[in-house]
């Protein structure tokens, strides 16, 4: 590294240490000599500094056959197995709190343990069952769909099977009680869970412990898992393809607010640009007025959130200084070749020249030819998208409805009709740009073809 | 120059100052035998009225081919013109600085022209035109600058003889501009009714898709 910038600023190479990288990692033992004693060659006159880099430069010696890398490795600092001292085990027996008998068993433990309780009888975890006296259940705890016996018999089990309810309610009904009423888990559920309750209540216990157990909700909740996991394939499928009919019809929704947005903003656009050709006429008329009339023109020009965002923005110096006027006709580098194109094109068909002479009212009038021409070509690509959007929808109506599964109203056919005289409309429309150009040359405003006005 | 230091700037105020820029051309009738060129030729700028254009411009450099001896002629005062011979049409620059040295020069590019109809063209000895008409505006000029350049209008110029078919030109470009615009517009009323009612047919179209779609579905699905 510091050889390079040694190189590159033209430094002749120092005498000052060399860095290796025994170097950096410290084991700088016996390889010193063999560097101070190498130092000879130089790079030859001529050389190219990178091709110099490429040659074995570090030790004249011939290259080893095997490896011999065996200096210190992150590896081997990790793997210090075996550096503690051996902590010593015996054979000692041991009780099991929760064995009944207290056997005592024998096992392996560490001597640092001895004394210490079975560390798995933390495990023997008992539950507390509420238990009831005959005076209680008289008066709190009678109940008309469960007998005296049939609750102990629940508050037995329970305690035998620590409240483990599935359990319980398959044995519900085995061996001698094979003829007991039947009960659901929810309904042993539903009795345990409110005799529980009704003691604490009387015994004076606090009431936000009370355990809230709803059977009918419990019951409902199983029911739907139940429905959920029977479902056949043939219904999933159905319902993904539900689904997914809905986010289509959603999407479409969409997408189409959004295609009515900008249509209306085309529109409005369009409208204004009439209103701003409407006053440019009494402009022309009272060339007098014109302070006045800059009023009514003002809100095309404030108003920027349609109309100036699709059209081209021509530099408008207002700077002091100096600036000529074809200056102001040069159309901004940020408009895209395509658009500038396009203008220039329909430029040629209605033959204006590219550059003309550069006045005041040239200038005025050609900027806003061609931002006309903008929104028009913007137009028709709208037009033409919506008529090939208009034939997609024709021909999904037709596939959509073959062969008169449902009947097409005869009002509709027309429609269809009507469509096709648009799009001869639109060759008719080519016609028109043609006698556009035609007129040109001719000086009387020609009338707009009758085809072109039924539309 | 000694209204110089009067050099703030009148706020409001805007001058435009019409000039004609352009070169003509003559050939020889033969090629020179020393140096090859064929034309001769002049590259000018002047003003479009009958005024002294050296009480506002103070000078002009008109940048040639750089095969030329000294490509950058400076001219100091009207008329601002240089003249050359040569073989080939290229792409003049023209500098003009103004009489308020703080205003910036204003740049023109001109082709010069030699053929007058490209250049593989016969050659023929009629001499050959190419002029530009240009506004220079000059926004919110300095108290001098706007002396100076009210000055040569101080005994109410015409316009020069020689650059009156520009009004012509003019007159005949702004109405080509307002007729283009006018069918332009028409045309986009069009384009605007018969959107109106593509988009009319198109939703009623989706309606009934729509409700076409949801009748199938729903007959599937019984």
């Amino acid at each position: 590294m510091t050889e390079d910038i040694r190189d590159i600023l033209d430094i002749e190479r120092g005498s000052g240490p060399q860095i290796s990288k025994d170097e950096i990692l410290g084991t700088n033992k016996k390889k010193v000599s063999l560097l101070s004693g190498n130092r000879q060659n130089r790079r030859p006159e001529g050389m190219a500094r990178e091709v110099f880099a490429l040659l074995y430069n570090d030790k004249k010696d011939v290259p080893p056959v095997i490896e011999t890398e065996s200096g210190p490795t992150y590896k081997l600092q990790k793997a210090r197995l075996g550096m503690r001292r051996v902590r010593p085990w015996v054979w000692a027996p041991f009780v099991n709190p929760a064995r009944e008998d207290s056997v005592a068993f024998y096992h392996w433990r560490r001597v640092a343990d001895e004394g210490k309780e079975y560390p798995f009888a933390k495990f023997n975890k008992k539950i507390e069952i509420p238990e009831y006296t005959d005076i209680e259940y008289k008066e709190h705890l009678e109940s008309e769909t469960w007998s005296r016996e049939e609750t102990d018999r629940l508050f037995d089990m329970c305690q035998r099977f620590d409240s483990r309810f599935i359990v319980i309610q398959g044995r519900w009904n085995y061996g001698e009680y094979e003829n007991a009423v039947k009960r659901t888990t929810e309904d042993l559920k539903d009795r345990y869970y409110s005799v529980c309750n009704t003691l604490t209540k009387i015994r004076g216990g606090n009431i936000n412990e009370a355990k809230m157990f709803d059977a009918e909700h419990e019951t409902r909740r199983k029911q739907q898992l139940e429905r959920l996991y029977s479902r056949t394939p043939k219904q999933i499928e159905e319902e993904q393809g539900l689904l997914q009919e809905l986010r289509k019809i959603e999407a479409r929704k969409r997408d189409r607010d959004r295609k009515t947005q900008d249509l209306q903003k085309l529109i409005s656009a369009v409208d204004k640009q009439n209103d701003s050709r409407k006053t440019l006429k009494i402009d022309k008329k009272t060339p007098h007025h014109r302070k006045r009339i800059t009023v009514p023109v003002r809100p095309t020009r404030v108003d920027p959130n349609n109309f100036e965002a699709t059209t081209i923005k021509f530099p408008d110096i207002k700077n002091s200084g100096v600036s000529t006027r074809s200056q102001r006709m040069k159309i901004p580098a940020n408009v895209s070749q395509k658009k500038v194109k396009n203008v220039e094109q329909a430029l040629q068909s209605l033959k204006i020249k590219l550059n003309p002479i550069s006045t005041e009212e040239t200038c005025q009038n050609y900027n806003d030819l061609r931002n006309e021409i903008v929104l028009l070509n913007e137009l028709k690509a709208v037009c033409t998208s919506s008529d090939f959007e208009l034939q997609s929808l024709k021909h999904q109506y037709e596939t959509l409805n073959p062969n008169g599964v449902f009947k097409i109203p005869s009002e509709l056919m027309e429609e269809l009709a009507s469509l096709s005289t648009d799009e001869e409309g639109n060759e008719t429309d080519i016609i028109i740009k043609q006698e556009i150009i035609d007129d040109l040359d001719t000086e009387d405003v020609h009338p707009i073809p009758e085809t072109v006005l039924e539309l | 120059m000694t209204t110089n230091n009067d050099s703030t700037r009148v706020k409001g105020t805007s001058i435009v100052k019409a000039i004609i820029y352009g070169n003509t051309a003559k050939y020889f009738g033969q090629k020179r035998s020393e140096d090859g060129h064929t034309h001769k030729w002049s590259v000018y700028v002047k003003p479009y009225l009958d005024e002294d254009i050296g009480t506002w411009v103070k000078k002009v450099h008109f940048k040639l081919h750089d095969s030329y001896e000294t490509p950058t002629r400076v001219v100091q005062k009207p008329p601002f013109e240089i003249s050359e011979t040569g073989w080939g049409e290229f792409e003049l620059v023209i500098k003009i600085f103004f009489q308020d040295t703080s205003e910036r020069p204003v740049t023109l590019y001109h082709v010069l022209k030699l053929y007058s109809n490209g250049s593989d063209s016969e050659l023929n000895e009629q001499p050959v035109l190419s002029e530009f008409y240009e506004e220079i505006i000059f926004q919110d000029p300095s108290t001098y600058m706007k002396y100076v350049l009210n000055d040569s209008l101080s005994n109410n110029p015409q316009i020069a003889k020689e650059n009156l078919h520009y009004e012509e030109i003019k007159k005949n470009t702004v109405n080509q501009l307002v007729k283009a615009r006018k069918k332009v517009q028409d045309l986009t009323v069009l384009y605007k009714e018969r959107l109106k009612k593509l988009r009319e047919t198109i939703d009623k179209y989706k309606d009934e898709i729509c409700a076409l779609q949801s009748q199938c579905s729903s007959s599937t699905l019984r």
